[in-house]
């Protein structure tokens, strides 16, 4: 059986990339896996507009595995950039899905468990790493300011999505911004429905928003205040500041002048 | 076949430790793997700031499959430790190696990115861990 599947393989196709060229992108969902041929990938987080590079890949190496492994039902965890001019394989996965059911059963076992292992981890990294982020908000001075919110506030009425931070990223929940300021916003939710953890005081929630002048931002804040909103089953919730890129900042900063 | 049947299938042999025995050590070499037929191990994980541990296994739990799966390359990632007595099975490498051999170049590549990425978050983990105890 197993040596059938080794003889129907296809032939593998070959992609080229220019340096600087994106060959996957986070959030998408795909399904791809490639090999490194030649030339180097660099794989990247995009959190809070920031960039974070994960890794540096070279030849033999593959990316895109992740998806395969979660079948996958997540979107992609991370985008990967061509760092110089780069040859890939790209694999059938389909074909590659239909070996691992067939695998002989120990190796399956094998793979499962290395698989629950991995994402078992990973949320727990996810976890911590919300929690060194705050615990580094809450030693900083402007922490401390923004948990007072004492800026001028602008009113507005904004749609904006949120997620706890260490949900999957293609979790969102809807809410309305209701004040901004440079060290928060006030926002709308409702609580009906939903696990009551994540409207939490201290919660990290990963909030997008357009602005009226049809600037996309994102930012991580924290909630600081939690009060009934003007309708029942709302919630409105006083969010600081966690995690602002420059670019968001300076979008927030142009908005918020008079 | 029951899924215990089958890994019981693969053992060469079987072993004891006392509680609190290392039974793998961190960072030494070896290309077999285990599974626990009685009793509780820790994974654990050396840090700046002491032992962290990393998971708890329980019966049928299978551990030392990264280095089995690099066949010894990479070296033992953790270090696993007997929690109260334990009865272990040693997997034949020989045979699970065998199996291993029968897949695709691309599937053991891929398997092996598995073992790759999982030694990876262990250790972000551990790092992380110190960090915020620091």
């Amino acid at each position: 059986m197993v040596a059938q599947i080794k003889h129907v393989l296809p032939p593998v196709s070959r992609l080229q990339y220019k340096k600087g060229d994106l060959i996957i992108k986070q959030g998408d969902y795909g399904i791809s896996i490639y090999k490194i041929v030649k030339g180097k990938v660099r794989i990247i987080r995009e959190s809070g507009g920031k960039e974070v590079v994960l890794a540096t890949l070279g030849p033999g190496e593959v990316i895109g595995e992740m998806s395969f492994f979660n079948k996958s039902v997540e979107p992609r965890s991370a985008s990967a950039r061509a760092f110089t001019d780069v040859e890939l394989e790209a694999w059938h996965p389909a074909r590659l899905a239909r070996e691992y059911e067939q695998m002989p059963p120990i190796i399956k076992l094998i793979a499962d468990k290395m698989l629950s292992r991995l994402l078992k981890t990973n949320a727990l990294i996810g976890k911590l790493g919300a929690k060194l982020a705050e615990s580094k908000a809450q030693r900083s001075p402007r922490e401390s300011e923004a948990s007072g919110r004492r800026f001028y506030r602008k009113q507005v009425d904004l749609e904006c999505s949120y997620r706890p931070i260490d949900a999957p990223p293609k979790v969102r929940f809807p809410g309305k911004i209701k004040d901004i300021s440079l060290a928060g916003i006030g926002m709308e939710v409702t609580s009906v429905g939903r696990s009551s953890v994540m409207h939490d005081l201290g919660e990290l929630l990963h909030v997008v928003t357009v602005l009226p002048n049809n600037k996309e931002v994102e930012f991580i804040a924290k909630i600081v205040d939690i009060r009934k909103g003007r309708l029942p089953g709302r919630l409105f919730l006083g969010m600081a500041y966690v995690d602002v890129s420059e670019d968001a900042r300076k979008k927030l900063g142009f908005f918020m002048m008079p | 076949m029951s899924l215990e049947k089958l890994i019981y299938g693969y053992i060469a042999h079987e072993e004891d430790y006392q509680d609190k025995t290392e039974i793998i050590q961190q960072g030494t070499k070896g290309d077999w793997a285990f599974v626990i037929i009685e009793g509780e191990v820790k994974v654990k994980k050396k840090t700046p700031k002491g032992w962290l541990t990393v998971d708890t296994l329980r019966k049928g739990d299978i551990f030392g499959e990264m280095a089995l799966i690099t066949k010894g390359e990479c070296l033992r990632t953790a270090s696993v430790f007997a929690n109260g007595p334990v009865k272990v099975g040693v997997l034949d490498t020989d045979r699970v190696i065998k199996d291993y051999e029968s897949l695709s170049a691309q599937m053991r590549t891929l398997l092996r990115a598995l073992v790759t990425r999982l030694k990876d978050s262990t250790d972000q983990l551990a790092n992380l861990v110190s960090k915020i105890a620091g």
